[in-house]
Order: structure tokens, then C-alpha cells, then sequence
């Protein structure tokens, strides 16, 4: 055998080796690679996917509470009705005074009452929730204004202090306090706070939202039909707005 | 060289139903907290209801850490736990997981703190947060249990 042959075979054997070796770890770095793309791109377009469903489900107005049939609500002689009897449209709400989504109703409702006040009626109804403990007491002491001719004001004090006197274990002294403010009758309001009539007021308020399907504050009643909640002012603006340009 | 072939095996001491379990409980608490963040930004869920507690805590002023809020906090941190996770996994360098896995201890307190303030001092649950602060607590435990494997192994 020729030495220098069998060294060039050798030579060749080797560097054909290596080639393949090169080629083969080439290949597995590029599968590799690839299979780092594939595991980044399916992440973020898994979370991608994710985050916009989210987004788009948390978005929509709440479903629940509306029921199938809609009953049709009237007002009562035993309503607290705040405008005009002839008034073309009439809004009511259920509410809590401690709930914090009625709290942030509380100024959109008092502005468009302020822009619309010869054209709607706006009536209160009590629909205290278990989980707020002062919201039943808050709900007669409005009514116990109510019997001194001043729920409004009661109510809209409710509203613009609920931040405080929710976090409190004696209420109370401080719906007292808004009825000295008032200047109402402090002995009476004692009395009607705890009375018989005033607790039977809320009830029977909360009963009937319970008849009608009510199951969270605020829930409002447009003309007697229940409406989901507006997002925001100008939404309510223009429900109310159709509703009016439709009677007339 | 024996580094190299640790370094791109699967890890032996940390079993992969922790692995499994970190990226799926991370996972939900990202989705969790985007909900919340979104619901935070949206101000759709203006309504009390019968059935859970309402939103008092998401509108708390406890909801927003300097204009931030928690919940958008708590999605960054679950997502920044997820992608940690794809990321050993991806180029299984122990100290990635090692990483994740003492970061938990922030969402452990985080939570603890939030769980403190819904019960004492808001005195209103949040079901959603309730869920976050599961998923921070299964979260730290793995993660404590993970460690724990780890030095097992060394």
C-alpha cells in the first residue's frame, strides 16, 4: 500500500467526517433555533390572545339581573318622587345608600336631574344589601327625613358622606348630626329612625325590587322597564334624551 | 464542559409538575389581574350585587399604588413569573428558576398585605383579589419546594 495514498484517503475520511459533523450540529442549531421561535411566538401570541379576551369580556355591560320577560314597574303613592307628576319620563331607582357604585351614580343622576327637570320624574327606592351593614339604618334615616318633608337633602347628604360614615361603627350620630344640619326635629327624627313605619318603608321597598328582579344597586327602572346601567353620563344623557323625543 | 451538559438537559431535581404547576398558576393569576386591571380602566362594573361583595375594594384607595393600579401591578408580576418559566425552559439555566422561584416571596407579601387590608381595614372581599392572593401563596410554595429540590440534588 502507498503510504501517501492511504494518508490523502485518511485526510479525506477525516475531513468528510467533520463535514458531516458540521452539517449535523448546523442542522441541530437551525432546529433548534427554530423551535426557540415557535415556543416565543406561540407565548406571546397566547398571551396576546388572552389579555384581548379579557379586555373585550370585561368590557361588556354586565348581563345579569335583566329578566327575560321585562315587568313593567308603576310608581306608588308611597314613593319618594323627586320632579314634575306631568313629567314626560320617570326614572327609578333602586339604591343603597352605602353601595359605592349608587355613591358614583349619585353626581350623574343629580346632573342630568339638573338638566332635565321639567321633563323627568325621578323616584327612590330603598334596595338595602346584606353586605352593607349601615345601608338598612341609612335607608331610614332618609325615610325618617322623608317624614319631615327632607329626603332629598337627607339622601344627598348620604350620598356625599357615604365615604365616611360607612367606615364607622355608630353611624348614627352622624345621620343626626345631617338632620340638626337640616334643621330638623332631632326628637322626632330619633323616634322615626327606629320606628315601626320607617322599617316597613325600606322593606317593603326592598320587596319589591325583589318582585321585579332586582339583585344590585343601583338598578334603574326607565319608564317602568328595567335598563342595563349607563357606563357614564353622556350614555345616560342620551337614554334619557331618546326616551323623551319618543313621547313627544 | 460538564456545565454546557447540565445547562441544556431538563432539570433532574426539579420535578416537571412544578414546572407545569408554576406556569399554570402563574398563568391564572396573570389572567386574574389583566381582568381586574381592565375593569379598573373600563369603570363598566358600576353596580353592587346581591350575590358577592361589590366593588369597594377595586375603588378603595388602596386600588392604586402612585396613579398605579395594584391590579396592573399584580398582571406584571404574574407575567414577568410566566416568562421566567418559558425562559428556563428555554435555556434551562438553573439560576433562572432559582430566581423565580425567591421572586414568589414578593407576591406572598404583596398578598398577604392586600388579604390584611380587605379584611380589616376595607372590611369588604373581593373575590377576584381573593384569587390572586391563592394563586401568590400556591405560587411561593412551589417555588420555596422547587428551592428546596434543588439543594436536595446539589
Amino acid at each position: 500500500m502507498n503510504p501517501e495514498h492511504s494518508h490523502l484517503s485518511k485526510k479525506e475520511r477525516r475531513q468528510l467526517r467533520r463535514g458531516e459533523r458540521i452539517a449535523a450540529e448546523q442542522h441541530q442549531t437551525r432546529r433548534r433555533f427554530t423551535r426557540r421561535i415557535a415556543l416565543w411566538s406561540s407565548v406571546l401570541i397566547g398571551i396576546g390572545t388572552v389579555v384581548f379576551m379579557i379586555v373585550k369580556l370585561s368590557t361588556q355591560p354586565p348581563a345579569s339581573g335583566v329578566p327575560v320577560v321585562p315587568s313593567r314597574i308603576e310608581i306608588t303613592p308611597e314613593d319618594w318622587i323627586k320632579g314634575e307628576s306631568g313629567s314626560k319620563v320617570v326614572l327609578v331607582e333602586y339604591s343603597d345608600f352605602q353601595c359605592p357604585a349608587c355613591g358614583t351614580y349619585y353626581p350623574i343622576l343629580k346632573q342630568l336631574y339638573k338638566e332635565f327637570g321639567d321633563r323627568l320624574q325621578f323616584v327612590y327606592r330603598h334596595f338595602p344589601l346584606e353586605q352593607h351593614r349601615h345601608a338598612d339604618l341609612a335607608a331610614r334615616a332618609a325615610e325618617a327625613a322623608g317624614r319631615q318633608g327632607r329626603i332629598w337633602e337627607m339622601h344627598d347628604l348620604l350620598f356625599e358622606g357615604q365615604a365616611t360614615w360607612a367606615n364607622q361603627n355608630h353611624p348614627e350620630e352622624m345621620f343626626i348630626g345631617y338632620a340638626r344640619q337640616l334643621g330638623l326635629d332631632i326628637e322626632r327624627f330619633r323616634a322615626d329612625l327606629d320606628s315601626r313605619e320607617g322599617k316597613k318603608a325600606v322593606e317593603e321597598d326592598r320587596i319589591s325590587g325583589n318582585r321585579v328582579g332586582v339583585n344590585s344597586t343601583p338598578t334603574f327602572f326607565l319608564d317602568g322597564v328595567i335598563i342595563q346601567n349607563p357606563r357614564n353620563y353622556d350614555e345616560f344623557r342620551n337614554l334619557l334624551q331618546q326616551a323623551i323625543e319618543s313621547r313627544s | 464542559m460538564n456545565s454546557e451538559i447540565s445547562s441544556n438537559r431538563p432539570s433532574r431535581a426539579v420535578p416537571n409538575w412544578i414546572i407545569a404547576s408554576f406556569l399554570v398558576i402563574s398563568f391564572i393569576g396573570f389572567a386574574d389581574a389583566t381582568y381586574l386591571t381592565a375593569k379598573h380602566y373600563s369603570g363598566t362594573p358600576l353596580e353592587c350585587s346581591v350575590f358577592e361583595s361589590c366593588e369597594k375594594v377595586t375603588t378603595s384607595r388602596y386600588a392604586t399604588v402612585l396613579g398605579i393600579p395594584v391590579a396592573l401591578l399584580g398582571a406584571i408580576y404574574y407575567l414577568a413569573i410566566f416568562l421566567s418559566l418559558i425562559a428556563y425552559l428555554d435555556l434551562r439555566r438553573e439560576g433562572i428558576l432559582s430566581f423565580t422561584a425567591l421572586f414568589t416571596i414578593v407576591g406572598l407579601l404583596a398578598s398577604a398585605w392586600f388579604v390584611y387590608l380587605q379584611l380589616f381595614v376595607i372590611q369588604a372581599i373581593c373575590p377576584y383579589c381573593m384569587v390572586s392572593a391563592v394563586a401568590s401563596t400556591v405560587l411561593f410554595l412551589l417555588g420555596m419546594l422547587a428551592l428546596k429540590k434543588k439543594r436536595v440534588s446539589c
